[in-house]
């Protein structure tokens, strides 16, 4: 697969959370505001970037059997450091963000990456998988919080955008909002999705479902011999 | 057997070079985190006092609970204010925590909201420093601590009145001690300045 489209895979393609749906505890939680949903998505390309570099790095290294705890080791490593230095130098996102920066070490997006791409390919594709797929997150987590802010807040960015006189729709900011904004959302990229299929002459197909069917985590493991 | 043991190495000494790092950078950000500490508690502080040119900290250990900092504003004529935080559980959503000053006369200066987690744009719109000043600045300390619409004297926002409850009661708890604690506060200044205070 050459570097491009890897690049691209994560904008579009396979992008995290419009189109693989993962790491979704994050993206529901932090969207409140466009500040916050850039500042996770970019703590979480960071980690995303150092642990496709340090599991596509230690792949000969890590015995297969041990692979998820050493990932997990890396990844928390790495999450510890992000927060640290948020809390260090950029107090104010820290503040905000401060109770869900630890929970990056659970989004499954990182541990996916790091099992499903960057153990298997060399550094240079690791890498530019990381920071596709992060900027693909980034993105999707500014979008969402983009569309919330704007209606649950009338402003963007911080910026009011409507005067005094616009009433908010609360619901947008609370939880709630989270899953209708995803919901609208999905369903415009989908649309948008079948109608470039039409006019290329592809048949549309709708995102996979990420069930037991289409997972290939588990399948790895077949292929598994003792080293 | 030998494959467990290299796997149990392996993964110790991924472990092992991780705990070093994390140690390093712990290291590295131990200052600056507690200097951004130190600075948003002073600017808390700065917000609910009138101005000083020193502070001075106390310390005070209370019967029941942790100890209470007691932040005092000094300047030639002596103190000018003294802050303190206070916490109230009855908020819509946990715990509100909040600082508040009070000047020698008996006056609220100011009330800031330092951590809640009041619905968005409901309870949370409290947080608005002019609101604060508003409903709190200049307020005596025998003022009935109620919102209006338990028949006392502290405004609240309409649809929020639980969260307006909660700060009133953060302030009511905070006056209260404050007056109990009042005559053994030193104002001492503190010899070193630069070390921070503790968060």
């Amino acid at each position: 697969m050459s570097y491009s489209q890897t690049f691209t895979r994560g904008l579009w393609k396979e992008n995290p959370i419009f189109r693989l749906l993962l790491g979704l505890c994050p993206v529901l939680a932090v969207t409140t505001s466009v500040e916050n949903g850039i500042g996770m998505g970019l703590a979480s390309t960071f980690v995303l970037i150092c642990s496709n570099f340090m599991v596509s790095l230690l792949r000969d290294f890590i015995p297969k059997k041990v692979r998820i705890p050493a990932y997990i080791v890396v990844i928390a490593s790495f999450v510890t450091i992000v927060d640290l230095v948020m809390h260090a130098w950029f107090f104010e996102l820290h503040k905000s963000l401060g109770l869900f920066i630890p929970l990056i070490v659970v989004n499954c997006i990182i541990l996916g990456r790091a099992e499903a791409f960057a153990s298997r390919n060399p550094l240079s594709l690791a890498l530019v998988d990381g920071v596709g797929m992060g900027l693909g997150f980034t993105l999707g987590l500014a979008l969402l919080g983009g569309v919330r802010e704007i209606f649950g807040s009338g402003s963007l960015l911080g910026f009011p955008l409507f005067g005094a006189g616009y009433p908010p729709v609360l619901v947008m900011i609370l939880p709630p909002g989270a899953f209708l904004s995803l919901g609208f959302l999905l369903a415009g990229m989908n649309r948008l999705e079948e109608k470039r299929a039409i006019r290329a002459g592809e048949t549309y197909a709708s995102p996979r479902e990420m069930d037991c069917g289409s997972c290939v985590l588990c399948k790895l493991d077949e292929n598994i011999t003792d080293r | 057997m030998k494959s467990t043991l290299n796997m149990a190495l392996r993964l110790s000494l991924i472990c092992a070079v991780a705990a070093l790092a994390l140690a390093n950078v712990a290291e590295v950000t131990r200052r600056p985190i507690a200097e951004s500490e130190a600075r948003a508690q002073r600017e808390a502080v700065e917000a609910v006092l009138p101005p000083f040119a020193d502070l001075a900290v106390d310390t005070l250990e209370t019967e029941a609970g942790s100890p209470v900092e007691y932040f005092s504003g000094v300047d030639d004529t002596g103190i000018t204010g003294t802050a303190f935080t206070s916490v109230s559980g009855l908020g819509y959503s946990g715990e509100i925590e909040i600082i508040l000053g009070v000047n020698p006369a008996g006056e609220i200066s100011g009330v800031r909201i330092l951590r809640h987690a009041e619905t968005p744009g409901l309870g949370a719109n409290y947080a608005d420093p002019e609101l604060l000043n508003r409903f709190y600045t200049g307020r005596r300390f025998n003022d009935n601590w109620k919102v209006a619409k338990d028949g006392g004297e502290v405004d609240a926002l309409t649809g929020a009145t639980i969260t307006g409850r909660a700060i009133a009661d953060a302030v009511e708890r905070g006056v209260a001690r404050y007056r109990v604690d009042k005559d053994r506060i030193k104002a001492e200044l503190a010899p070193v300045e630069a070390e921070g205070t503790s968060p």
